[in-house]
């Protein structure tokens, strides 16, 4: 019958044979798979060995291992690492909290819910760059809002990007804004699961608010925190737009995570061959880390079913 | 009978063309793509071109800008050069990046078709030679080298670029208030000197006056400033003092530059040293000098961002009395939708540093861009470029220009007595680009930038000290130019 068919319709009917028809469908997302992700990443393994400059047209020559041990014994790299450790478990610490409690707040009903509901969700709708413009001019001392308003209690301008530590926590504060909503709806999503009768039954024994939580709620929000704190810990991991626009990484270093470092090595310095290393070594870490949140996973998924 | 009439019809249109005298050879369409970064100066090259551009070999030439933001500019070329995709046949480009993309074999060295062309050599005769130094040679020869030599163009000498857009920093000031009575009296009985109001007032101004000027200004909310009551904090000086790209670099150089100190000096590689040159002793008091006006400065100073475009726009704002920035910025000053001070600004040349002989010394930090041609281009569009190089720098393309935002750097255009009334800028520009010099050429620049910038940071917001931050510059710069041999 196939052949008949190829045989009537020439190639369009072969093509578009049932046996066929799979592949054909998936050809073309294979195909740009191929091209933008998986050539590139095979392309700057290569790279990663050699030394290469993308600036110069030099012929590359073989170095081995020694870019990843220029890279791991490099103390400006350890430092942006350090960076990125501390900007991360801020970050994310201030979003489970924010996320959980306004997933508390939400699990209740009251008047306009949805539309607060909604409000609250926008900041993870926005982009990164729009984000990373508004705190830069919300923090802006001479006519910024939050010196602004600051402004009324003190005589001083604010100038929080001027330290380290206010920078940092500049930082922190506009990705926790934007990210806060999406741990909630995770978490929102387990406190909606959560059986009614168990908290009849525990009122009935008179639980305390506490006892409640931690015997009822928490086992089933907990999977889903989990999930929350892997996810948000390798989106944070990566963080670039928000910090290169509001400090572009300073005061000095003391903001530039190894994104931004790693942009810097690669497209301004033009070490390429040096940048595809350090960039293998932060996506080895980055898969460590979706191990372990696919494990999360699979775990969560266990307990539903 | 078709054929007949189409045979007809060629000679016809030959025996026409030889009469009026064209050439009817070789006329072909031409497209000229360039990267240019997207603002006043490059807009109106386009806008100037479209309307009056006619290519005296005949074709038929587009001028194809794509127009960049300024932030992502040198990313976006570089990212467009090192893939090879060859887009653009022409770029205005920073004259830092010759280096890197001279060695890279992307911009084309014009030596031979300058020497060979009569017109292109007395174009480069009649440029500033401060402009050929920074913008068109490399390796980086200095405008001292340039002229021992005599010749132009220099036997020896490689040229890259010609001028798109040569800029100076100059100083913005409110007139409203510097020459406000009751404040020029404050300020004499105060510092036993005058508040600089006109333009000679700014040629006697070292850093000394601009640190009173700016100390004398800060005004806080509910104080009087000119006779009227200041709703919100007011500063008297900014200049450039951001981490970002070049900012802090281009203003402290010439700090340290008129104080007799110097930076890793690429002429005179390898011999040239940068641990004992750049964390002198000479070049920490002119950065420690610089570092010490940042107290008088808007508080955006304290986070190391009070970046030329942030200094604009408080400028534009009226929150802050006077400013050094580049000219290439002042048009928005002037523009009433844009600026509070539109009508309220003058100009004046940048303060300097007062020699024992009593004289200022204003050398600085060069800005603006030059146009270069790319190596992949055929015999065609090269002889066309070279066509649109000149009719850009031809003396009445270059004084629209200058109607309109921009700086010539002809010296026979700027001599034009109309030069200076063009633009309120003009005078200051004219007095300023006689001091410029420019930062380093070769490829590594990014990576000296960057790490310089880092450090420079650190001390504007006052983390480290103005030696550490130099020495820490000096020992990163010593180390990496050993490793590609340019320090022996």
């Amino acid at each position: 019958m196939a052949e008949a068919s190829s045989t009537q319709g020439g190639f369009g009917a072969w093509l578009l044979d049932p046996k066929r028809r799979g592949a054909l469908l998936v050809a073309p997302a294979l195909t740009i798979l191929f091209v933008m992700n998986i050539f590139p990443l095979l392309w700057s393994f290569g790279l990663s060995f050699f030394n290469y400059k993308a600036s110069s047209q030099r012929t590359p020559k073989f170095k081995g291992l020694d870019n990843y041990a220029d890279v791991l014994t490099d103390e400006k790299v350890w430092e942006r690492f350090q960076t990125t450790a501390v900007i991360v478990a801020s970050s994310v610490l201030l979003q489970l909290i924010v996320g959980f409690l306004l997933a508390l707040l939400f699990a209740k009903a009251f008047p306009l819910r949805r539309i607060v509901l909604m409000l609250v969700l926008t900041p993870m709708m926005l982009s990164f760059v729009s984000v990373g413009v508004f705190f830069k001019l919300f923090y802006e001392p001479t006519f910024g809002i939050v010196s602004y308003v600051l402004n009324f209690f003190t005589t001083e301008k604010f100038v929080m990007l001027a330290t380290p530590a206010g920078a940092i926590a500049g930082i922190v504060i506009a990705d926790a804004w934007m990210w806060s909503p999406f741990v909630m709806l995770l978490v929102l999503a387990g406190l909606v699961s959560v059986p009614k009768y168990l908290y009849e039954a525990a009122e009935i024994d008179r639980a305390s608010k506490w006892r409640t939580f931690w015997t009822i709620t928490f086992p089933y929000i907990k999977s889903l925190l989990l999930l929350a704190v892997l996810f948000r810990t390798i989106e944070t991991f990566k963080l670039f737009d928000i910090v290169y626009i509001i400090t572009e990484g300073g005061p000095g270093s003391s903001t530039e995570t190894i994104a931004v470092y790693l942009y810097r090595t690669g497209f301004q310095f033009f070490k390429t061959s040096q940048s595809s290393a350090l960039a293998y070594i932060v996506l080895f870490i980055v898969i460590v880390l979706t191990n372990l949140y696919l494990y999360a996973v699979n775990r969560r998924e266990a307990e539903v079913s | 009978m078709k054929t007949r009439n189409l045979i007809s019809g060629l000679m016809g249109a030959t025996v026409l063309a030889a009469g009026m005298g064209w050439t009817p050879v070789s006329a072909s369409d031409i497209t000229i793509t360039m990267a240019a970064p997207d603002w006043p100066p490059t807009r109106f090259m386009k806008e100037h071109f479209d309307a009056t551009y006619k290519s005296p070999a005949g074709h038929n030439t587009t001028l194809d800008m794509d127009f960049i933001p300024w932030p992502s500019f040198y990313e976006r070329v570089a990212a467009s050069l090192t893939s090879g995709e060859q887009k653009y046949q022409m770029i205005v480009t920073d004259s830092q990046w010759l280096g890197a993309f001279v060695e890279g074999g992307y911009y084309m060295n014009l030596t031979d078709k300058i020497a060979a062309d009569p017109e292109l050599t007395a174009i480069l005769q009649d440029l500033h030679p401060a402009l050929v130094s920074a913008y068109s040679t490399y390796p980086h020869k200095t405008r001292a080298q340039l002229e021992e030599i005599g010749e132009v163009p220099a036997p020896g000498v490689s040229y890259y670029g010609f001028p798109q857009f040569p800029d100076t920093y100059v100083t913005f000031y409110r007139q409203d208030i510097f020459c406000h009575e009751g404040e020029m009296k404050a300020f004499m009985d105060k510092y036993g000197t005058n508040l600089p109001c006109s333009y000679e007032d700014w040629q006697d101004t070292d850093w000394s006056k601009w640190g009173q000027i700016g100390e004398f200004f800060q005004r806080k909310a509910g104080d009087m400033l000119a006779g009227e009551t200041l709703d919100d904090d007011f500063y008297g000086i900014a200049y450039q003092a951001g981490k970002g790209y070049d900012f802090s670099t281009m203003q402290i150089n010439a700090f340290v530059w008129q104080q007799g100190g110097d930076i890793w000096d690429e002429s005179k590689a390898p011999s040239a040293q940068a641990e004992g040159v750049v964390n002198s002793d000479v070049a920490v008091a002119a950065f420690d000098e610089y570092l010490s006006y940042l107290q008088y400065m808007p508080p955006v100073a304290k986070t190391g961002q009070m970046d030329i475009f942030v200094i604009q726009d408080l400028y534009m704002q009226g929150k802050v009395g006077a400013i050094i920035d580049w000219v290439g910025l002042g048009e928005p000053v002037l523009d009433a939708n844009a600026s509070k001070v539109h009508d309220k600004s003058a100009f004046g040349p940048a303060p300097g540093s007062r020699m024992a002989d009593g004289s200022i010394d204003r050398t600085g930090n060069i800005g603006g861009q030059p146009f270069v041609l790319t190596t992949w281009n055929s015999d065609e569009v090269v002889g066309e470029a070279l066509n649109v190089v000149k009719w850009w720098l031809s003396p009445e393309t270059q004084l629209e220009a200058v109607k309109n935002g921009g700086q010539s750097g002809r010296m026979s255009v700027m001599a034009d007595p109309s030069y200076n009334s063009l633009r309120p800028w003009n005078r200051a520009h004219v007095e300023m680009i006689d001091w410029q010099k420019d930062v380093w050429h070769i490829p590594e620049f990014f990576e000296m930038l960057t790490q310089q910038q880092e450090e420079f940071d650190k001390a504007i917001t006052g983390q480290i000290s103005a030696k550490e931050a130099l020495d820490e510059i000096a020992e990163f710069q010593q180390e990496l130019l050993e490793d590609i041999d340019m320090i022996e």
